[in-house]
């Protein structure tokens, strides 16, 4: 408290560290030496298809599995001290899980009775601005306001990560987009970060500072979205062309009606300027690329 | 502490057949109590020894009440225990079908409360109901001399309430739990279809001693038990219990 200057190093916080993890399921290698690290401040997208890996990390994660290797969330074993992770950490596992029978203002008052972080009348305050009233039962709300409610309940627990598993399944886009702003604007930080598992590449985008694709059990990028920029550029030719340069080998190419697509990495806008139109990668392009 | 109440408190307005059913038994009391007075209901109906009242005080009270009094406390005990059942049945089999599951583990609440809250509602909560609607039921029938009764009715069937509770409820209920944690599907049939197939291989293979102590003397044996065959049943309900929780441990 009175070194001020070392606050900015207390903001590299490790939240979660995770070395060398593995997972076998039979024979097959769910995760396979998986290594990463999560700090403050970030919005981490752990993108993948579906059997990637994915939600066994995150089962890792939440000390829901056995696994080989090293993982740690804030300090803890995750299987060994699974409560006193849930009351550091915020977990939504699924947005359509709220208790149907429940009446809104029983709800909070459980969060209230069992989680210690949590703060009632903050949570009150956020549902005064939309249209959910506390008398109401969870399961005669719309999808979006059951959304709305758990993000509600979510955004008044004082805790400084939250985990997302596929959070906006099912949502249509305005409601997802809703979503997203709030955690964005009444949730994150500097001193917060968010993990959010998807294999909806477009529907988180636009939120992360970092990206991690994870295909076959292992982590084939984790890149910055600050380096994602300069790193990765997509061409537009008109016509199969031929690079002068033997250095601009692309990584990926795709060939389409009326020109073809190509991925590079590592090489400057200016070099390709003159073969075509030069654009910034898409996430989906560049899931592709990278792991074809 | 708070974390225990509030699940119990959580237990009772999901599971609302935990009041509901005590209410209507009190309406069929009152309605019993009102033919007896007014209407044509006479007194000729059997109850189970154990429900029979002590001879010194039924002498107390027209015979025809202390019979109805009887039987509307076996139907008491019956009935609520049938509504024990089918809560442990339903209780974790209900939160994964709604997957409301993957909320509740969301909070920092371990599955060893969970699974306790749910035993204690059905092994402390609903006996405690039992009593109090006894006691509601014995003040529609007798009025004034509910005391009286009562204290002999209670210093009876206390003792008989917790034989019964460890002998028969205690297994019954953790067998239910673990039903309800493991089923994919119907957790009533497994629960019933396991004890079932268990007594008839025992009885057409072996020498019947399986079915007996797990099964057949859970219902019957309360009035001569034995200390072994007890402690086997709460080691059996600890087992039950613990394999419960690791199983809600493991899986969404």
């Amino acid at each position: 408290m009175t070194d001020q200057a070392t606050e900015p190093l207390a903001i590299q916080q490790t939240f979660v560290d995770v070395s060398n993890v593995s997972k076998r399921f039979g024979n097959t290698l769910a995760l396979d030496n998986i290594n990463l690290n999560i700090g403050a401040g970030e919005i981490v997208g752990l993108i993948g298809p579906n059997g990637a890996g994915k939600s066994t990390l995150l089962k890792a994660m939440m000390g829901l599995l056995k696994f080989e290797g090293d993982l740690t969330v804030f300090g803890q074993n995750p299987m060994a001290n699974r409560k006193k992770l849930l009351s550091q950490m915020s977990y939504i596992a699924d947005v359509a899980s709220l208790p149907g029978w429940m009446k809104v203002n029983q709800l909070l008052q459980f969060v209230a009775d069992t989680h210690t972080k949590f703060d009632i009348s903050r949570a009150r305050e956020l549902l005064a601005d939309t249209p959910i009233q506390l008398g109401s039962k969870v399961q005669d709300l719309s999808k979006g306001m059951k959304t709305r409610l758990h993000l509600s309940i979510i955004l008044a627990i004082s805790t400084d990560f939250l985990v997302l598993d596929e959070p906006t399944l099912g949502l249509d886009v305005l409601v997802r987009r809703d979503f997203q702003d709030r955690l964005v604007e009444d949730y994150f930080n500097q001193q917060r970060s968010i993990l959010i598992t998807t294999h909806q590449i477009d529907e988180v985008e636009s939120i992360l500072t970092r990206v991690l694709f994870i295909r076959d059990g292992r982590i084939t990028l984790d890149i910055s979205k600050a380096d994602l920029k300069t790193k990765f550029v997509k061409l537009l030719a008109k016509d199969n062309i031929v690079f002068s340069d033997a250095n601009l080998k692309p990584i990926y190419q795709r060939q389409l009606p009326d020109h073809t697509e190509l991925i590079f990495e590592g090489v400057e806008a200016s070099q390709l300027s003159d073969y075509g139109e030069v654009v910034r990668p898409s996430l989906e392009d560049l899931f592709v690329a990278t792991n074809s | 502490m708070n974390i225990f109440i509030a699940l119990v408190k959580r237990e009772i307005s999901e599971h609302n057949s935990l009041w509901k059913v005590p209410a209507v038994l009190l309406g069929i009391a009152i309605l019993i109590k009102l033919s007896f007075t007014f209407g044509n209901l006479s007194i000729d109906f059997d109850v189970p020894e154990s429900f029979e009242l002590d001879s010194t005080v039924n002498s107390v009270f027209a015979s025809a009440v202390g019979k109805a009094l009887s039987y509307t406390n076996w139907l008491i005990s019956t009935v609520m225990f049938i509504v024990a059942v089918f809560y442990a049945l339903s209780s974790l089999y209900d939160e994964r079908k709604d997957q409301s599951v993957l909320f509740w583990r969301s909070l920092p609440i371990s599955d060893t409360e969970t699974v306790l809250a749910k035993l204690a509602v059905a092994l402390v909560l609903v006996p405690i109901i039992v009593l109090i609607m006894q006691s509601l039921v014995a003040l529609i029938f007798l009025g004034t001399q509910t005391i009286d009764y009562l204290g002999s009715y209670l210093s009876l069937s206390l003792s008989g309430l917790a034989k019964g509770l460890l002998w028969s409820m205690l297994p019954t209920i953790a067998w239910c739990l673990l039903c309800s944690q493991l089923a994919n599907r119907n957790p009533f049939l497994m629960a019933l279809a396991v004890p079932l197939l268990v007594t008839i291989a025992d009885w057409l293979f072996l020498n019947g001693i399986i079915a007996d102590t797990f099964v057949i003397n859970r219902f019957s044996g309360v009035d001569h038990y034995t200390p072994t065959v007890l402690v086997i049943g709460m080691l059996f309900s600890v087992a039950c219990l613990a394999l419960t929780i690791a199983r809600r441990g493991e899986r969404f």
